[in-house]
C-alpha cells in the first residue's frame, strides 16, 4: 500500500515538472493567442541538452559543475519528504520539514556558487538577488509550518499538512497559507511576479542569469531541477487543499491532488499572462505578504484557542 | 584530581621556559610540546567524566580570607575542557605557520607560546573552580591573555586601540560579575557555587532576578551577545588569525559555560528567565547575521558571524530553561543538548574559518573582499576548507552545523502540550532563526564566491599559492571534525549526553533517553544519507570534470565577451561601454 503511494508520489514528481512547464508556458500562449509550444516540449529540450557538449568558463572551478549536480540531487532529497499527496511521504519522520528546507537551502548556496564561479558580474547579479529574495522566503516557510505546528501538535512534515483538515480553523486559515505558497512558489522557482522567466535581459534576471554559463547536461540538470521546485510547492498547495486523505482514500486522493497541480499551473500561467513582473525593489514586500498571511493565521490559531 | 594539578604545572612551567633567552624555535617547541602533555594528562581524567564517571573533586589549602580553594570536575566542565585545550594546541601549531617571518628576528616570540598556554591553565580553572576566587582567577587570566594575544603588532595604533577596546569591555562584564558574586556571597557567606545553587534554588525573588540579570550581562560581555558586541569586530579583525579563531570558537565559549553553569545552579528558573533568555538571543542573532552581510573585511565578518552563533546557541539554552520550568524532559534535552552541540560545532567550523583568512591573509597581505578574487585555483585546499566550513556555519546538511540546529529546530517545534500561544511564539522564533540561516548563508556564499571564485580583481596583490603546512594542518583538521559531526553526528551527541543528562538531574530519567534516542536516530539517518549523497555527488563531478578535459574550454578576451574581473571593475568604474564596444553599437553585447 505504502509502496505502491511511494511508487506514485516519485512518478508525480518526476514527470511533473515536465508537464508543469509545459501547462504554464501553454497557459500563457493562450492568453496571447498563439497556438504555443507542445505540453512536453521541455521533455526534449532537456533531451536535446543531454546529448550536447558543454562549454565551460576557463575560470571555472570544479565546483561550477558540482554546482548542478547538487542542486539536482537536493531537489530529489527533499522531493521524498515533501507530502504532494496529502498525509504522506516516501521519507517521512519527526521534524523532517528542516531538512527539507536546509536541503532547498544547499541547493541555493550551490546554485550561487557555481554561477559565481565563472566571474562574470552578471551571475553575481543574479547570486545577490536570489540570495537576498531567499532571506525573505525562508521565515515565510517557517512561519507556515510553525502555524500547523500549533494548531495540530504534529511533528512531521505529512502529518502536520493531513491533519490541518481536522482542526477546527481549517476553512479560515487555509486561504492565508495557500497565499503564502503560491507567493513561495513565485520566489523559489522564479515566475512573474518575482522573477521573468523570459526575459533576454541579463540585468532583469534573477535565476535564469544565474544559469547563463552553464549549457549541455549541467544546463538541463538546472532547469530540470528548477522545474521540480516548482512542482514541489505546487503539490504542497494541492496538499493543503486536497479533502482526500491519500491514505484512507488513495484513488480520489491522487486524482484530486493531480488536478490541483494542474490548476496551480494553470493559475501560475494566467498570473504571469496578467501582470507585470514587479520592480527588484518591490520583490521584498511582495515576499513579505507571504509572512503576513502566514503569520495571520497564526493569530487565527491563538485567538481560536483562547476561546476568541 | 592530580592530573588536572600536574596539566596546569605542566603548561605553567612551559610557559616559563618559553620566556628564556633560547631560539624562537625552541621556544615553539616547549610550547607545543607542553600542550601536548597537558591536553593527554588532562583527557585522561576528563574522557572518563564526559563518558559517565563519577565527578572529581579535590582541595588545595589555601590561606585566610579565601579559604581552601575547591574543585569539581563534571560532566558540564569535562565537555568543555574535552574540545578546548586540543584546540588551544591546534591554535598553536597554526601560530608557527602564521608567525613564521618572526622566527629570525629579535621579536620575543616565547611571550605568545607562553600566553596560548596560559589561556588552557585559565580554562583548566574556569572549567573546574568550584571556589568563585578560582572561578574569578582563572577568568581573569583569559582576559589579560587574550589581550596581550590581540596586541601583537602592538606598534600598530589601530590594533593597541581595538587591544584596549577589548580590555575594557571585559572588564566592565568582570564588574557585573563581582556583584552578582557579592549578592550572591552577602546571602550565603560562602565562597562555593554549591552554596550559592543551594541559596538560588530555594529563594526565587527580586534579588535571584537581579543576580540573573547581573549574570546574563557579564556572559554576555564575555560571549559577545548584540548590545555588547562592540568589542568584538575590531579585536577579532586586529589580532593574527590564530588569536581570532582560539578567542571567537574557543575563549568566549566560558561565558556560555559560566551561563550554562549558573542556570544549572538556579534550580528551577522562573518562566520569564527562559523567554528573556530565547529574546536576547534571537536579538543577538538576528543583528549578528545582519551585521555580516555589509562587511569588507573577511575578520570581521566572522566575528560578527560569532554574535549570530552565540545567539543561536542561546536560543537552545533558552528552551531548555523553558524545559526546566515546564518540568518538560524533552525541552530541556534539545534545548541544552542542541545549545552545547552548537558551542562544539561553532568551535570547529568557526576556527576553521579563521584559519583559512589567514592562509589568505599570509598569501596575499590583504583580507578586503574588494581586493581578492580567484584564490580557488591557487589555494585549493584553503578554499575547499573554508566552504566547508561556511556550509556548516550556514547550518545545511551534511555538516555539523546542521545537527545542532536541527536539535534546537526540534525544540522550537515541539510535539509536546505546552499551550498554543507559546507554540506560535516559539513558531516565530524558528522563523527567526530561518531567517538569520538564510542570511548567514547569504553573506558566507558572498565571501567565499568573491575571495575564491572567478578572477584576482588586483593585481598589485603579492603572487603565491598555499600557505605553509603548519596551517594547512590544523584548518584540515578542524574541517574532518566539521565533516565527521556532521555525517555521524552521534559523536557530538555522545559528547553533550552527559551535560544534558546534568541539566535533568531532578527529571524521570527514562523518558530523557527515549527523547534523545529518536533525535539521534534521525540525525544518524539525515547524516549518512546526506554522506553519501555528497559521495555520489563527488563522483559524479570528478567523472565530468574527466570527461571536460576534451570539453570545449572556452575563454575570450575581457573586451569582447563580458566575462571576467576586467568587466567587474569596468562597471565600477563606469567604463563599461568604452571597454566593451569601442567600434560598434553601445548595446551589442547585451
Amino acid at each position: 500500500m505504502n509502496i505502491s503511494l511511494a511508487l506514485i508520489h516519485w512518478a508525480i514528481v518526476l514527470s511533473m515538472p515536465i508537464l508543469l512547464v509545459g501547462l504554464v508556458n501553454r497557459t500563457k500562449s493562450w492568453w496571447v493567442g498563439r497556438k504555443g509550444p507542445r505540453l512536453f516540449q521541455s521533455a526534449y529540450d532537456l533531451w536535446r541538452l543531454l546529448g550536447k557538449r558543454p562549454v565551460v568558463s576557463t575560470t571555472a572551478s570544479p565546483l561550477f559543475l558540482a554546482g548542478a549536480y547538487v542542486v539536482l540531487i537536493c531537489g530529489l532529497l527533499a522531493a521524498s519528504m515533501i507530502p504532494i499527496l496529502g498525509q504522506f511521504a516516501p521519507l517521512q519522520f519527526s521534524h523532517d520539514f528542516v531538512v527539507v528546507a536546509y536541503t532547498l537551502g544547499l541547493a541555493r548556496i550551490f546554485l550561487m556558487i557555481s554561477a559565481m564561479d565563472v566571474g562574470s558580474p552578471f551571475e553575481g547579479m543574479g547570486a545577490a538577488r536570489e540570495a537576498s529574495f531567499a532571506t525573505f522566503a525562508e521565515p515565510a516557510l517557517f512561519l507556515l509550518i510553525g502555524t500547523a505546528s500549533a494548531a495540530t501538535g504534529m511533528t512531521s512534515f505529512a502529518d502536520l499538512i493531513g491533519h490541518l483538515h481536522h482542526t477546527p480553523h481549517y476553512a479560515i486559515i487555509v486561504a492565508p497559507l495557500t497565499i503564502a505558497l503560491l507567493i513561495l512558489l513565485q520566489a523559489e522557482a522564479a515566475r512573474i511576479p518575482v522573477d521573468d522567466p523570459m526575459t533576454h535581459l541579463e540585468l532583469t534576471m534573477i535565476h535564469e542569469v544565474m544559469i547563463l554559463d552553464h549549457s549541455g547536461p549541467e544546463l538541463a540538470a538546472m532547469q530540470y531541477a528548477a522545474a521540480m521546485k516548482m512542482t514541489l510547492y505546487a503539490g504542497l498547495i494541492a496538499a493543503l487543499i486536497n479533502p482526500f486523505n491519500p491514505l484512507a482514500d488513495p484513488v480520489a486522493g491522487v486524482l484530486v491532488s493531480l488536478v490541483l497541480m494542474l490548476i496551480v499551473a494553470i493559475a501560475v500561467g494566467c498570473i504571469e499572462s496578467l501582470s507585470a513582473r514587479l520592480p527588484m525593489r518591490w520583490v521584498p514586500a511582495y515576499l513579505l505578504i507571504a509572512s503576513v498571511a502566514a503569520l495571520g493565521s497564526m493569530l487565527v490559531i491563538g485567538l481560536g484557542a483562547s476561546g476568541v | 584530581m592530580n592530573q588536572l594539578i600536574l596539566a596546569v604545572l605542566i603548561l605553567m612551567l612551559g610557559a616559563g621556559l618559553c620566556l628564556l633567552p633560547i631560539r624562537n624555535a625552541t621556544r615553539a617547541g616547549i610550547g607545543l610540546v607542553s600542550q601536548v602533555l597537558a591536553t593527554l594528562v588532562a583527557w585522561s581524567v576528563v574522557i572518563p567524566v564526559l563518558l559517565g564517571a563519577p565527578d572529581i573533586t579535590g582541595e588545595m589549602p589555601w590561606a585566610y580570607p579565601i579559604g581552601d580553594l575547591h574543585f569539581r570536575l563534571d560532566a558540564l566542565g569535562a565537555f568543555f575542557l574535552s574540545w578546548s585545550l586540543p584546540m588551544t594546541f591546534l591554535g598553536g601549531v597554526y601560530a608557527v605557520g602564521y608567525m613564521d617571518k618572526y622566527f629570525n628576528t629579535p621579536r620575543h616570540l616565547g611571550v605568545h607560546f607562553a600566553l596560548l598556554n596560559m589561556i588552557s591553565v585559565s580554562f583548566l580553572l574556569v572549567y573546574t573552580g568550584e571556589h568563585t576566587v578560582t572561578f574569578l582567577f582563572g577568568w581573569e587570566i583569559a582576559a589579560l591573555a587574550a589581550w596581550l594575544l590581540v596586541i601583537w603588532d602592538y606598534p600598530n595604533e589601530k590594533v593597541r586601540f581595538a587591544g584596549f577596546n577589548y580590555l575594557v569591555s571585559t572588564h566592565i562584564g568582570l564588574i557585573f560579575l563581582v556583584a552578582a558574586v557579592m549578592i550572591l556571597y552577602t546571602h550565603t557567606h560562602s565562597w562555593f557555587l554549591d552554596d550559592f545553587g543551594d541559596w538560588m534554588s530555594h529563594n526565587p525573588g527580586t534579588l535571584r532576578n537581579t543576580v540573573f540579570l547581573l549574570l546574563v550581562t557579564s556572559f554576555g560581555l564575555k560571549s559577545a551577545f548584540f548590545p555588547f558586541h562592540s568589542w568584538l569586530p575590531r579585536a577579532h579583525a586586529a589580532a593574527p588569525a590564530h588569536v581570532s579563531a582560539l578567542m571567537s570558537g574557543v575563549i568566549h565559549k566560558a561565558g556560555l559555560y559560566a551561563l550554562v553553569r549558573f542556570i544549572l545552579l538556579l534550580g528551577k528558573p522562573d518562566e520569564w528567565m527562559g523567554w528573556f533568555l530565547i529574546v536576547f538571543s534571537v536579538i543577538s542573532a538576528l543583528v549578528g547575521g545582519l551585521y555580516t552581510v555589509g562587511q569588507r573585511d573577511l575578520k570581521r565578518l566572522l566575528g560578527y558571524s560569532s554574535t549570530e552563533n552565540v545567539g543561536i546557541a542561546g536560543i537552545g539554552f533558552g528552551i531548555g530553561c523553558l524545559g526546566l520550568t515546564w518540568d518538560s524532559p524533552g525541552l530541556v534535552a534539545l534545548g541544552f543538548g542542541g545549545g552545547l552541540l552548537h558551542v562544539l560545532n561553532h568551535a570547529f567550523f568557526k576556527c576553521q574559518l579563521f584559519y583559512a583568512a589567514g592562509c589568505v591573509y599570509q598569501v596575499k597581505h590583504v583580507v578586503d573582499l574588494e581586493r581578492l578574487g580567484g584564490l580557488f585555483k591557487l589555494m585549493p585546499i584553503t578554499a575547499l576548507c573554508f566552504i566547508v566550513g561556511g556550509i556548516a556555519i550556514s547550518a545545511l546538511p551534511p555538516f555539523n552545523g546542521f545537527a545542532s540546529e536541527f536539535m534546537i529546530y526540534s525544540g522550537l517545534f515541539t510535539g509536546e502540550s505546552i499551550g498554543v500561544w507559546a507554540k506560535l511564539t516559539l513558531g516565530l522564533v524558528a522563523a527567526a532563526l530561518a531567517f538569520v540561516g538564510a542570511v548567514s548563508a547569504l553573506s558566507i556564499t558572498r565571501a567565499f564566491g568573491v575571495i575564491f571564485l572567478g578572477n584576482s580583481r588586483d593585481s598589485s596583490l603579492p603572487e603565491g599559492r598555499e600557505a605553509s603546512r603548519w596551517m594547512l594542518v590544523p584548518m584540515c583538521i578542524h574541517a574532518v571534525g566539521t565533516t565527521v559531526l556532521g555525517v555521524v553526528p552521534v559523536l557530538g551527541l555522545a559528547m553533550v549526553a552527559g551535560p544534558t543528562a546534568l541539566m535533568m538531574r531532578a527529571m524521570p530519567v527514562e523518558v530523557v533517553t527515549v527523547n534523545l534516542q529518536s533525535t539521534i536516530e534521525i540525525l544518524t539517518r539525515i547524516g549518512l544519507i546526506s554522506g553519501a549523497l555528497a559521495v555520489c555527488i563527488g563522483l559524479v563531478v570528478w567523472w565530468r570534470f574527466k570527461a571536460k578535459k576534451s570539453a570545449h574550454r572556452c575563454s575570450m578576451p575581457p573586451g569582447l565577451w563580458l566575462r571576467g574581473a576586467n568587466a567587474s571593475h569596468a562597471i565600477h568604474r563606469g567604463q563599461l561601454f568604452q571597454r566593451t564596444s569601442p567600434h560598434t553599437s553601445k548595446a551589442s553585447w547585451c
